[in-house]
């Protein structure tokens, strides 16, 4: 902490919370929805998927609807909704699938 | 068998699937026997008659997930070579939507890994289907794909 402050740099704004560039893909009926496919987004650094999705039923109401039959994926992997993210990562919420 | 791998064929396609492709591509001289499977549009959904049927994936995580597919038949089988083909876009009624082929020098681990392959794919793969009927269409219930065990360092 040594040297003196930038000019201009108020000490009583409190820290903000970064925030990270992720992008978010959606398909099916949530492509539907939500009218999008993918867009890029930021979150706060320290956001689960659970978190982003919230940021996303907050949007699109219909979505809270559809949490519970939904898998969550990062970077082309399932991943578990209470995992965290990175900067640049691919997230996606995935609707039960129905290839085959 | 590992170096049979790298001639697997794993491939997400707009156009109609060339069967016969396929099947020569796994066919070697080492091989005794090749097990097929053909996932084809069926003409009707629980009593609705089904019009034509819309595929739609993502695509790099599918790919993945079909290419694990394949590195887990080598694992589990005696087999040789694998080709799994997805088909995405419209397709009609009888257009094969999927098709599976496994060669093996003997024909039960030929057999077992098809039938691994296709119900892999069914939970794991995402890709999705939209019905379409003469009332209206809707996307097809689907499988949940397994979710992961909690990540500990997540778990707060």
């Amino acid at each position: 902490m040594a040297g003196r402050p930038p000019p201009g740099y108020n000490f009583c704004v409190p820290p903000v919370l970064s925030k990270v560039r992720v992008k978010v893909l959606l398909f099916g009926r949530l492509r539907e929805v939500t009218g999008l496919t993918e867009e890029a987004v930021d979150v706060p650094a320290d956001s689960t998927l659970s978190d982003v999705f919230d940021q996303y039923s907050a949007r699109f109401p219909q979505l809270a609807g559809f949490r519970a039959s939904l898998v969550a994926s990062r970077n082309q992997e399932f991943a578990t909704w209470d995992s965290r993210i990175s900067a640049d990562d691919d997230i996606a919420f995935l609707p039960p699938v129905s290839g085959g | 068998m590992s170096k049979a791998a790298e001639t697997d064929w794993f491939e997400l396609i707009h156009t109609p699937i060339d069967i016969s492709s396929a099947i020569r591509h796994v066919r070697d001289d080492h091989d005794g026997a090749i097990v097929t499977f053909d996932g084809f549009a069926r003409n009707e959904s629980r009593g609705r008659r089904t019009l034509y049927l819309e595929y739609e994936a993502y695509d790099s995580m599918a790919l993945g997930k079909m290419r694990e597919i394949g590195a887990q038949l080598h694992q589990k089988f005696a087999i040789h070579r694998v080709a799994i083909l997805h088909r995405l876009g419209r397709i009609e009624i009888g257009d094969t939507s999927v098709f599976i082929a496994v060669s093996a020098p003997h024909r039960a681990a030929a057999f077992d890994a098809c039938r691994f392959a296709i119900d892999t794919l069914k939970r794991t793969v995402p890709i999705w289907k939209k019905e379409y009927f003469e009332d209206g269409a809707v996307w097809a219930d689907g499988e949940l794909p397994p979710a992961p065990p909690s990540s500990p360092k997540a778990a707060s």
